[in-house]
């Protein structure tokens, strides 16, 4: 196997409060791996550790084997996808703005790669082409999140980072996309981290789930194991709630 | 509606002048504009990026705002001098809080998790600013913008009373010459400028702003920017604000109608007999105490002085001056500045008192001491300065044995109509007051000698009488020309029949056929 992203005795504490004491994690190129906790259990930030967001305060991350600590951030953010929560959209630029964002930022001279980025990504987060001239606020929260996914993904990264991006919409706008989510990450391979705090999405969507209890890994498995043999009370509590 | 189509004749008729002064007007703001703009933007952005810093700078621009304008002049007069120097600093130092403000308001009120995104997708610091925080700001600081460009404009209004130019030349010149329609018209043009400036701003922010912009708006904001440009570099290139150029005397006057007459006739006759521009700066505020630094600095050449103003106002002497001292106020002035006072027009603008006629002639007053004796049944007007001189009311209350059944305190420009109208029967003037050239007022014979003597000189750099030798023997032509009575009609040409000065001085001296065609 290929370990694409690894926390080697990472620590992350503000002030006082230690959020996470000492993170040891690898995850494997093409998994989708589902982060679940409570709120202040981490989530995201571990997330935020992994494009740099949240700098550390001991320990490693590496990024296909590279300390990032030693990288260039903003280049390292570039090839990662990374998509919020509300879907963090540009709220002045139109959909096809907000989407060529990332590609525009890596290959300004190259327009015609960028509008072919555009027009492969809108259609693979199942979007239709007149939308492009859309501006977010004119735009259903459903489509808004397909935008955010297709923002993240237009420069074709390896990594997506994705911070509970399904949060702010109706259940079943949310079953769609985590329908759609799935499809894209079978379809892609792309390594995928994704952060939420529903025990059912991330047993849904996760190839690996980890469960975080007070910024420690639980449970790291897969989501059948976790199912069958919860690894401690917390863990039993969790899944119960489904 | 009399007024109004005065107002209108007289813009039509003097459409060169306006013109002239829109233009400087539009200069000296655009300048400002423009500078307040880029510096505003900057320490916005500044703070917004170093926010422990924010509430420190927006602390102080907000208190800067809150000086009032004429002190902010008068402070910094002594930094930079008289002229548009001073204003545009002046005005940039106003606009700062606006453009500061609402940049940082703008940029601090963006949804943090929107900025969050564009850093976790790799944006660097500036294309976070240029491609995010500033187009969100925009409308923010579009408003400020707008709001400041307003006020500037307007603003620039007071810019001619440090001697910059400007609209502002209008409105003051009516203040001094009691030409209300003049001021109106100023003050009109100036509104007019800042409503025109503002429709074409809010029309270049909706096209700016607006999604999917259409073709019909996208050349609008072309055709806009281009002339914004193009103004401002026209502005630039031909602007003499800050340049000098040779062979200039540069000429001040006080705010006194007198002395914009003596300022045109001077420039007139000089410019006539030698090969030197006069450029005058006409009504410079604060008269004598703004005027004398710059002389100092060379800021300017000549001026006209009173020669009690110089010795009490300049010199700071306690004395009361006669004119049996000049010699000592001539090498006084030698000795502290190098400047000498040369041709003395012949005229005594002093204060002076008058009774309306039919009182002086029923009572049979002639002078100061006849007066005293009918006091007790008259009531006496002056402004209210005149009471707190030392020199004023009660000086002159105990030379000559006044006791006034009452005092009034009255404005300046009210005081004739208040005698005329016989709410008061006795009123202080200056005597060379235009209002005095009516025969329904009689100015009597200070025969104690109490008041000072304020003797009408031109006040010069010694350097320039030297650079240019000439100059003297042109002002001594119009040595001893004008008397009290001379000064006091030609004021009211200005005054009360609405003259320009320009046109009263041309017409003095060609009575005095010192004019060749």
């Amino acid at each position: 196997m290929n370990t694409i992203i690894e926390f080697k005795h990472a620590r992350k504490s503000y002030g006082d409060h230690v959020v996470i004491p000492d993170l040891n994690l690898k995850i494997e190129k093409g998994e989708f791996v589902t982060l679940i906790g409570s709120s202040g259990s981490g989530k995201t930030t571990i997330l935020k550790m992994i494009n740099g967001l949240i700098p550390l305060d001991a320990g490693n991350v590496y990024v296909e084997g590279k300390d990032i600590a030693s990288e260039d951030l903003i280049c390292l953010r570039r090839n990662i996808g990374y998509a919020i929560q509300g879907s963090g959209l540009f709220p002045h630029m139109d959909v096809e703005d907000n989407i060529a964002y990332v590609p525009n930022l890596l290959n300004k001279k190259d327009k015609q790669r960028t509008r072919k980025a555009v027009e492969k990504w809108i259609q693979v987060v199942g979007l239709e082409r007149d939308l492009l001239d859309r501006y977010p606020d004119e735009l259903s929260g459903g489509q808004q999140q397909r935008v955010g996914i297709a923002r993240a993904l237009a420069a074709s990264p390896e990594i997506l980072l994705m911070d509970e991006p399904f949060g702010a919409v109706d259940d079943i706008t949310r079953h769609m996309l985590q329908d759609e989510i799935k499809r894209i990450h079978e379809q892609t391979g792309v390594t995928i981290v994704f952060v939420t705090h529903d025990i059912r999405e991330a047993l849904k969507l996760g190839t690996k789930v980890i469960v975080l209890e007070h910024g420690e890994i639980a449970q790291y498995d897969t989501p059948e194991a976790i199912q069958q043999a919860p690894a401690n009370d917390y863990v039993k509590q969790l899944i119960s709630d489904k | 509606m009399d007024f109004i189509i005065d107002v209108l004749t007289l813009l039509h008729d003097r459409a060169d002048f306006f013109l002239n002064l829109v233009f400087q007007h539009l200069q000296i703001s655009l300048i400002a504009i423009l500078i307040a703009t880029i510096l505003g933007l900057l320490l916005g952005i500044w703070i917004s990026e170093h926010q422990k810093s924010s509430n420190l700078v927006i602390g102080i621009v907000n208190f800067i705002y809150t000086i009032p304008s004429i002190s902010l002049l008068g402070f910094l007069i002594p930094f930079s001098g008289i002229g548009n120097t001073t204003v545009i600093i002046a005005l940039v130092v106003y606009a700062l809080l606006p453009m500061v403000r609402n940049t940082h308001t703008g940029i601090t009120n963006i949804n943090p998790a929107i900025i969050e995104a564009a850093k976790g997708m790799g944006s660097t610091k500036m294309q976070i600013l240029w491609k995010i925080k500033l187009p969100l700001a925009l409308p923010t600081i579009m408003s400020g913008f707008r709001n400041m460009v307003v006020m500037t404009i307007a603003l620039t209004g007071i810019a001619s009373f440090i001697g910059a130019g400007g609209l502002g030349v209008a409105i003051y010149r009516g203040i001094t010459t009691n030409n209300a329609v003049m001021t109106f018209a100023g003050s009109l043009l100036i509104a007019l400028l800042a409503f025109f400036m503002d429709f074409i701003f809010g029309r270049l922010e909706k096209a700016l702003t607006a999604r999917r912009p259409n073709a019909k708006r996208k050349v609008f904001v072309e055709i806009a920017s281009a002339a914004i440009v193009v103004l401002l570099v026209f502005a630039m290139l031909f602007s003499n604000l800050f340049g000098k150029t040779d062979k200039v005397i540069h000429l001040a006057t006080k705010p006194m109608t007198e002395q914009m007459i003596i300022g045109e006739a001077l420039k007139m006759i000089i410019e006539q007999e030698s090969d030197l521009t006069v450029e005058i700066t006409e009504g410079v505020g604060g008269g004598t105490s703004n005027i004398q630094p710059a002389m100092e600095k060379g800021e300017f050449d000549i001026y006209p002085e009173y020669t009690g103003t110089g010795w009490n106002a300049v010199l700071k002497e306690k004395s009361i001056y006669h004119e049996s001292m000049f010699k000592e106020l001539q090498d006084k002035y030698k000795e502290a500045y190098d400047f000498s006072w040369v041709s003395g027009y012949g005229f005594n603008n002093t204060y002076g008192i008058a009774v309306a006629k039919d009182i002086a002639q029923a009572y049979n007053i002639k002078t100061y001491s006849d007066l005293a004796k009918y006091t007790p049944q008259l009531t006496f007007g002056a402004e209210y300065d005149f009471y707190e001189r030392e020199d004023g009311y009660e000086a002159l209350q105990s030379a000559y044995a006044f006791n006034f059944k009452e005092t009034v305190d009255l404005d300046i420009g009210l005081k004739y109509q208040s005698i005329q109208q016989g709410d008061v029967d006795v009123i202080v003037v200056f005597t060379t007051d235009g209002q005095l050239n009516d025969d329904r007022i009689v100015v009597l014979e200070d025969d104690k000698n109490f008041f000072p003597s304020y003797m009408a000189y031109n006040v010069v750099r010694n350097e320039t009488l030297t650079k240019y030798p000439e100059l003297k023997e042109i002002l001594d032509q119009l040595e001893n020309k004008i008397s009290d009575s001379t000064m006091a009609r030609l004021n009211y040409e200005v005054e009360v029949n609405k003259k320009e000065p320009k046109q009263v001085a041309k017409e003095f001296l060609d009575e005095l056929g010192l004019l060749k065609e």
